[in-house]
């Protein structure tokens, strides 16, 4: 530790700190705009100009080592000097018509002008214009003559998104911020070169000129998309959320926040919102009151429950769902007599049901993660499901970690990464047997019995032999599960081998949780128990009766064409939802609930911390927060037990006793299968979920449509699959699988390992195909 | 001996008389009552009256729809939607003022970087119906093409003072 004296205060600071952080430990403000706390130093602002004794010139406080003994004077006349002087040429180019600027009012040089700048200007002489350039649909670039050349978004594109997506071009005056001729900013962090911008040159786009910020009114919420669970503020106008931007978090999303998070908002706003209950009447919709929506519900689940059975009644959820919806979906079902209640809509292998010592989870904390040097990826679109985890693996893998990635696809991850193995669908679990194989030998430790047995026809090739060699070698490893894993028709036999390689490399394992609550609905119980249908069951063997909370099923299912075929075949299908969707087509009721701006509720993220938040604005029309429905629901089918108040009575109900160990990823009573090399006839499907189709309201959030992440999804092969068909990359095809085709554009990639075809799920564009996993026929159109 | 002074002063009725004087005066003194409506008492040009919304010469509107009158207005007489114009400036597009609410104070006029915002010499309005005085931004902007000249003049007197 050093002592350093700042403006008479002594602090006490750590070796290697520049002065500016000392200030900050001792409450000591200096103005800064290039300095940020999370990037590099670059110093090229020099608004931080402090004296120092001794020093001959003021000097920079961002980019000034703290020395013991050193003596800093922020606010001396030769400081207030410099600072002044250096306002003085920032304002040279910036024009002075903050009035019809959007950053007006939250502009940091506005602030810093009034602090430390002349009442007047002396300058005369013309300023430089800068052009704006279409750097996307996020990001507005239109006042780039604002730029003062911080260079915090090409710092920010470097350091934290992995990619230079914007960068300085040219010298001197005529230097500016500019993407590569022609291209867009894509990364799905871009949003933050918003909050890092200055002053208003980089703003954004979908909110741009809509409110102030005094105008608003700021509610703390919680990002109700991937399963970081994201701290959000939600600004609010006129009972509008106007954006969103994000609240600091070390532990989990630190000062970022991802485009999903960030600009997911505008689809609360959507046209298609649902304001009121509707009845499917002799083919017609109409609107009707709550009461008779509701009556109307509870009378045909009471028929059905007489004639056919409680177990003819199943209810889903998506894991986008709060802890209190699922809570009291699942105890409206079993009160009703039936245990068909899931939330695990997109996963197909179940058969590590009641066999979990604990909830599943991420194994370890997310800010862990930063500190990890061995990583171990397994079927993961990480940069796209999970942007900020991504981000912080990244930041590890710069601190000299190695991450191995074990896939189906070879999406670009923005960092160097160590090895892969990238393998058709079918041939993971081989895959990842060779990489426990490996790793036991370079480990000199004995397989337990059944993993040898199992493992003892696997032939480990040099790929899996490095990720082992890698995973040895580490000290402080991470077996992670990503989504395409848990969603794999084989994903317990996933599990237990990464656990087994996870136990043999002495490392957490865990699975990236795919939604904002996909621990929460663990604990909240909205699994089926004691018999009753999972999520896949359900659709295989429909039901009579559906109760649907936030489900699109063809867009949120594993199989969207079964899906479909059991909703249809419904007597009654219930449709809660934010919106108006697809629903019309199948649906009996649509009950208008709030989504996750507009209720209060929980989520638990994948690390297992619990979140709770409040509405932000008043529910739409005459929308209302799910619990509520829930509840009155429960009443009027008598369940006993449904007296809530509140939606926090719920949550605490459901979180009695529930405490970190509960989390547990351990099975109990599986089996590994023995494991050979897999046969396989056709084209194996490889899908993911694309980031802005992930769930309702990103679906529905017009601007994060129109980038390059939301464009129509395209059949992707390996260049000697499209040969084979006599096809060229961007011919059109015809995509088969069960009884329905699709036409998409096919593009090569050769990447994409021989003898698959990715096709994206979750796209309307793909919603008529099956399962995301399995056989998917290609011919030319 | 005052009170012999008193004794006379009633007597003669000596205030009686004083008060008469200043009547007197006053009944043949110039008038200064002002016979509105065909008179009218001379204004200042700070005067504060009826809103009106200014262009430029050229008919561009001059409101740029910073809001600033809007965080300004302490009576919350101000109410502005903006939105960008098909030529990517900043318009509003809905600018109403609550003559009802609004107590003259000009800090509008004052906020108002564009001089967009003025407050005029008219103070003979009226409204039938209590909508009436909810000025929209088309009344206000006919006000102003009606009175540009008055306005622009009493801005160029006001000037130098500024």
């Amino acid at each position: 530790m050093l002592k350093i004296e700042i403006d008479g205060k002594m602090v006490e600071t750590r070796k290697g700190s520049m002065v500016i952080e000392a200030a900050q430990q001792a409450g000591i403000y200096i103005p800064h705009f290039c300095y940020h706390k999370k990037l590099s130093i670059a110093a090229n602002c020099r608004m931080c100009l402090v004296e120092v004794e001794k020093a001959p010139k003021p000097l920079p406080a961002c980019a000034t080592p703290a020395t013991d003994g050193m003596k800093v004077h922020t606010h001396s006349e030769m400081a207030v000097k410099a600072q002044k002087g250096v306002m003085e040429f920032l304002l040279i180019n910036h024009p002075l018509d903050c009035p019809i600027c959007d950053q007006g009012g939250e502009c940091q040089l506005q602030d810093l002008a009034v602090g430390y700048g002349g009442g007047e200007s002396r300058y005369q002489e013309g300023k430089r214009v800068v052009m704006h350039k279409d750097i996307g649909a996020l990001v507005s670039t239109e006042e780039m003559t604002r730029c003062i050349h911080c260079t915090r978004c090409v710092r920010f594109g470097q350091e934290i998104a992995g990619v230079m997506e914007l960068g300085m071009a040219f010298r001197g005056e005529n230097a500016e911020i500019m993407s590569f001729v022609n291209s867009t900013v894509d990364s799905e962090l871009s949003g933050n070169m918003i909050d890092l911008c200055p002053v208003g040159a980089l703003t954004s786009k979908p909110f741009r000129y809509t409110a102030r910020s005094w105008e608003l009114s700021r509610r703390k919420s919680v990002s109700p998309h991937d399963g970081l669970g994201s701290n959000l503020a939600v600004h609010t106008k006129d009972n509008k959320v106007a954006r969103v931007v994000p609240i600091e978090n070390e532990a989990l999303n630190e000062c970022w926040l991802s485009d999903k998070d960030r600009f997911s908002y505008e689809g609360l706003n959507a046209p298609e919102r649902l304001a009121k209950p509707m009845l499917k009447q002799d083919g017609k919709w109409l609107e009707v009151e709550w009461q008779a929506a509701l009556e109307y519900v509870a009378n045909g689940l009471r028929q059905i429950k007489n004639s056919a059975g409680a177990e003819h009644v199943g209810a889903l959820a998506t894991p986008h769902s709060t802890l209190e919806e699922l809570a009291l979906l699942q105890k409206l079902m079993r009160g009703m007599g039936s245990n068909n209640v899931d939330f695990r809509l997109r996963q197909s292998d179940f058969s590590a049901d009641g066999k979990r010592y604990g909830v599943p989870n991420l194994g370890m904390s997310v800010a862990d993660l930063n500190t990890r040097d061995r990583f171990l990826l397994v079927g993961s679109f990480l940069r796209k499901d999970h942007p900020l985890l991504a981000q912080r693996i990244r930041a590890a893998v710069k601190n000299g970690a190695q991450a191995s990635i074990v896939h189906s696809a070879s999406d670009e991850l923005l960092m160097p990464v160590a090895h892969t193995a990238i393998v058709a669908p079918g041939e993971l679990v081989n895959e990842l047997a060779q990489v426990l194989k490996a790793l036991a030998t370079i480990k000199q430790t004995a397989l337990s019995a059944e993993a040898q047995s199992a493992t003892v026809s696997v032939v480990v090739a040099p790929g899996a032999q490095a990720i082992a060699q890698s995973l040895s070698s580490g000290e402080r490893v991470a077996v992670l599960l990503g989504n395409f894993a848990q969603q794999h028709p084989q994903a317990t036999q996933l599990a237990l081998l990464a656990a087994n390689i996870a136990s043999l490399s002495n490392a957490s394992f865990g699975y990236l949780g795919e939604a904002a609550n996909s621990v929460g609905g663990y604990v909240a119980g909205a699994v089926p128990k004691d018999g009753g249908l999972n999520a896949a069951q359900m659709l295989a063997q429909p039901r009579k009766a559906y109760l649907l909370l936030n489900v699109e099923a063809e867009l949120d299912t594993h199989d969207a064409q079964q899906a479909m075929a059991a909703m249809q075949g419904a007597d009654m299908v219930v449709a809660m939802s934010a919106y108006k969707h697809h629903a019309t087509q199948y649906a009996d009721v649509l009950l208008p609930i709030a989504p996750f701006s507009e209720t209060s509720g929980t989520f638990i993220n994948t690390e297992g911390r619990v979140q709770s938040f409040k509405g932000a604005v008043r529910p739409l029309g005459e929308a209302r927060p799910a619990w509520k429905v829930l509840r009155v629901l429960g009443n009027l089918l008598d369940v006993p037990g449904f007296e809530y108040e509140t939606s926090e009575a719920v949550r605490d109900e459901m979180l009695t006793g529930y405490s970190s160990a509960r989390l547990n990823n351990a099975l109990n009573g599986v089996a590994l299968q023995p494991i050979s090399v897999a046969t396989h006839n056709g084209l194996q499907r490889v899908s993911d979920v694309p980031i802005y189709s992930s769930d309702a309201l990103v679906r529905r959030a017009a601007s994060l449509q129109k980038t390059r992440d939301a464009q129509t999804p395209v059949v992707s092969m390996h260049s000697s699959e499209l040969a084979k068909l006599g096809v060229q990359s961007g011919d059109t095809v015809k995509v088969t699988q069960g009884n329905a085709s699709v036409r998409l554009h096919v593009s090569a990639n050769d990447r994409q390992p021989v003898g698959t075809a990715r096709v994206a799920a979750g796209h309307a564009a793909t919603a008529a195909l099956g399962a995301m996993f399995g056989t998917i026929n290609v011919e030319r159109a | 001996m005052e009170k012999i002074k008193f004794y006379f002063k009633t007597f003669l009725l000596v205030e009686l008389l004083k008060g008469l004087a200043l009547t007197g005066r006053y009944l043949f003194a110039r008038k200064i009552t002002v016979q509105f409506p065909e008179e009218k008492t001379p204004q200042g040009y700070r005067f504060r009256g009826l809103h009106a919304q200014r262009r430029y010469a050229n008919g561009e509107e001059r409101c740029i729809g910073c809001k600033l009158c809007e965080a300004v207005c302490p009576a919350l007489a101000i109410k502005i939607e903006v939105a960008e114009r098909e030529d990517g400036t900043r318009r509003t597009t809905q600018y109403d003022i609550d003559l009802t609410k609004c107590i003259f104070c000009g800090f509008c006029e004052e906020s108002c970087p564009v001089d967009a915002i003025v407050e005029t010499r008219i103070f003979e309005y009226h409204g039938e119906k209590k909508g009436d005085l909810y000025y929209t931004k088309p009344m206000l902007l006919a006000v102003g093409d009606k009175h540009e000249a008055q306005i622009a003049r009493d801005r160029a007197d006001d000037a130098k003072y500024r």
